[in-house]
Order: structure tokens, then sequence, then C-alpha cells
């Protein structure tokens, strides 16, 4: 037990002086927290909607193979993304391998999934009929969306926070496709790995270590309390009509 | 394009050759994916279905807990393992770190939470009262749990397929804790991201495609059982 106390005295205080590269590697992973849960909203939501309201041929195995990119592994992504990335692949002349536009790039990919999964999960679980009864009332597409938002929040912000915490605490692609460069475009986890690596320093892993815990933590918790308080306005019909 | 259809076609005979090294990487995965599993069952059911169909103090502090372990970054695990298992740490009699043993702790231990955390969740997602009437009607603990995970068994093996999937994709922790040790502690994700980092990207490529076959045929498997068994729900009768 003397180790560990010994450890972490020695890292709290690097936490509470302000080092810069604490500072820094923790401004990039919010960064990349916000930039992959947003970017992947704004792509999955529409996607999500379509898959759980749209009544067309191939909507079932669509969803399947959403679900399956669930369980793609991180690592995978990341093979991908260098395929894509180097200058021999595709998307190799906008020279973004190893940049921190690439661990972007990368946590979006591995949020997305999260969004466009669970989305149409949460949709197809409210109660049946309610979205057919909009549809008789009359609802537009645009309204019908709204509707099931509002009523699926709960499971679409179910779907955000496994976002978020994928964007937070994945490292199999970020090293990858970003390299891991110290003090760059290193997240909070992703440091914490080099930090145990060959030149390891237990203490700097251990400060990166407690601020992941904390902005997990807290980020969980604010999304946590959004989610329940909405939750007691669940099926309001009234508007639908308007 | 050219060059991504060419590492592409590069990568299939790696596979088709059936190298010996391939091999053993896949042999390790699948044993780190069944034992990290298969604790994680055997530890976290019982736990699951305290939680989830217990009635006692704290029980949604517990609930609550178990949702946040969840949220647990798997290097962050790792670390925290790692500073248990060196020489000078509590554990470090047992000489853990960088051996297969450590990625073995590792894998179960991240498995752990997705069993627990859904086994309570789909356990309290019965509908009400069937375990009330279970009790009123006189079943004994073991009857009552036994209806439990019967009952609720399309979550619960929702948890195991969720489980399974971190012991085979996760990276974090194991290489943490293992050191990611070519030809030695290594799963096919660990060994892609080894090989991928080195810019070997035929080899991460052959492993990647391996890791997704395994993905697929493990995961569909539980997948299809899962829906297989989802037809007879609700049968009272055998309670008593």
């Amino acid at each position: 037990m003397g180790y560990l106390w010994h450890q972490l005295s020695g890292a709290v205080p690097l936490i509470f002086q302000g080092n810069p590269y604490i500072l820094r590697v923790t401004w990039v992973t919010i960064q990349v927290a916000a930039v992959a849960t947003g970017l992947a909203l704004i792509i999955g939501l529409p996607l999500g909607l379509t898959l759980g309201l749209g009544r067309f041929r191939g909507r079932r195995t669509l969803q399947i193979l959403a679900n399956t990119t669930l369980a793609l592994p991180p690592v995978l992504v990341g093979v991908l993304g260098l395929l894509f990335l180097l200058p021999q692949g595709p998307f190799g002349s906008l020279r973004i391998e190893f940049t921190l536009s690439a661990v972007f790039l990368a946590q979006t990919l591995l949020a997305l999934p999260y969004i466009v999964a669970l989305t149409p999960a949460a949709i197809q679980g409210l109660p049946p009929g309610l979205l057919a009864q909009a549809r008789v009332l009359g609802a537009g597409r645009l309204q019908l969306a709204r509707l099931a938002l509002r009523e699926a929040k709960i499971g679409v912000m179910a779907a955000v926070i496994a976002a978020l915490g994928s964007a937070l605490s994945e490292v199999g692609a970020v090293i990858l496709v970003g390299g891991n460069v110290q003090g760059y475009d290193q997240t909070l986890a992703s440091a914490v790995v080099q930090e145990v690596g060959p030149d390891s320093n237990y203490q700097y892993a251990l400060a990166l270590g407690i601020v992941l815990l904390a902005l997990v933590f807290v980020l969980m918790a604010v999304l946590t309390v959004l989610q329940q308080r909405t939750s007691g306005i669940n099926l309001r019909f009234r508007q639908v009509a308007r | 394009m050219y060059a991504l259809w060419e590492t592409l076609r590069a990568a299939v005979p790696l596979i088709t050759k059936g190298n010996p090294y391939l091999f053993s990487i896949i042999w390790f995965t699948i044993q780190v994916a069944a034992v990290g599993t298969a604790i994680a069952v055997v530890i976290g059911l019982p736990i699951g279905l305290v939680i989830g169909a217990g009635r006692f103090r704290g029980r949604r502090i517990l609930h609550a807990f178990a949702n946040a372990s969840l949220g647990l970054p798997p290097v962050l695990v790792g670390f925290f393992l790692l500073l248990l298992f060196v020489p000078q740490g509590p554990l470090g009699g047992l000489q853990l770190p960088i051996t297969r043993r450590a990625v073995f702790i590792a894998q179960t231990v991240l498995a752990l939470p997705y069993v627990v955390a859904l086994t309570a969740a789909a356990v309290q997602g019965l509908p009400p009262g069937l375990l009330a009437q279970a009790r009123v009607l006189g079943a004994g603990r073991r009857q009552l749990y036994t209806l439990a995970l019967r009952e609720a068994r399309i979550g619960v093996i929702a948890g195991v397929i969720a489980a399974l999937g971190t012991t085979l994709s996760e990276v974090g922790a194991i290489v943490v804790v293992g050191g990611n040790v070519y030809g030695y502690d290594q799963t096919l994700a660990s060994a892609a991201l080894f090989e991928a980092n080195a810019v070997h990207l035929t080899d991460a490529v052959a492993l990647g495609m391996v890791l997704v076959i395994l993905i697929l045929i493990l995961m569909g498997g539980l997948g299809a059982l899962q829906q297989w068994g989802g037809g007879i729900r609700l049968r009272f009768r055998t309670v008593t």
C-alpha cells in the first residue's frame, strides 16, 4: 500500500500545479470528445431517425448492419484509417495522417455507430401505435421525426452517452492514425498508454488517469441528469397535430 | 485506390497460407475470450441477479455503481491493475506484469461490468409484479433467481455478448498490463495494433480480417441463441 500511496502523492500535485503537458492533453481530449460526439450526432441522428421511422424495403437489413458496426474493434478502425490516410491511400493527398485531424476523424467514426444503431432501437421501443397515430393525424416527416426524438429521448441520450464514452476512452484508433505524438495529438487515455510504455513515468500516468476519470465522471453525470430530467414529460400527444 | 486494393489482396494469402504465428495468436485470442467471458459470467451473473431482484438497502446505489463501471476507460483499468501488479505493489509477489495471466485478468475485469450491469437492468425490466407474484406464491430465493434469469434471458445474453465483444476487441488494458509482447501475449486486436504501429499494414489487415471473422462467428452465434430462445417468454407454470 505504501507504494500506491507514494505514487498518488506524486501524481496529485502534478494535477493542481497546472502542469502544461497535462493541461494540453486535457484540452485536446475535451476537443476530441466534443468534435467526435458533435459530428457523430450531426451525421448519425438523421441516419438513425431514417432507420427508426422509415418504412422502406431493406430497413431491417440496414439495421442489422448498423448493429454490426457496434462490434467493430477500434483497432480495426485505426488500421483501416491508416490504409486510407497514408500517402499511398485514397485520401493520402489530404496529408492528415498523424495529425489531430486524423484523431478527430477516428473518434468520430468510432462514436457514429452508437448514434446510428441505438437511435432506431430507442424509436422502435416506443409504445406501438404512437407514431402510426401521429401519421394518421397528418404529421409531416419533420414533425414525426421531432415527435420520435422527443419520445425516445432516454434511449437517444443513452446513445449520446455511449458515443461520448468511446470518444473519451478508446485508444486503439487514436494511437494508430494519430501516432500518439507526445503533447500534440494525444488524448488523456492514449497519453496514459505512452506513460506506462518504455519511458514509463507512473506519476504522470496516474495524474493523467485521475483527470480522465474525473472528466468521464463529470460529463457522464451531466448527461445522465439531462436524460433523467426530461423523462417526466414522456407521451405528450397534444403537440402533434399543431 | 490501387495501393489499398493491393494491401487487401496481399493480406488474404497470409491468412489462407496457415501461418503458425497467426494460429498461435488466434488460439490465444479464443482462450482469452472464453476465459474472460466465462469468469465474468460466473462472478457477474449472481451479482447482477441480486442487484436486479434483491430487496435490500443500497440496491440502487450498487446498480448506479455497476452502471458507472461501464464507463471506465480500459486503459485506466489496465493501469490500475498494473499498479497492483508491479513488484513494489500490493500484489507484486504474484509476478503478473507482462504475462499471459495478466491479459486474462485484465479482460475478465473489463468484461465483468457488462454482465453485472446488463443482467441487473434486464431483471429490472421484467413485467412489474412477475417476481412479486412468484414471491407470494412461495418461491424460495433460488427459485426466484432462476425465474428472473430465465425470464430476463434476452437481456442477460445481451450482457454476455457485450462482455465477449470487449474481451475480443479491447486493447487498452492488455497493452498496459501485458506489454503487447510479440508472439507471446498478443491477442488479434493487440497484434493488429502492434503491426499497424510498425506500418506493417498487410499483416495488420490480415490480423484484422481474422478478428472480424471471429467476432462475427462468436457474436453471431450468441445473437442467434438469444433470438431463438426469445419466443418462450413468461412460462409461469414451472415456478412452484
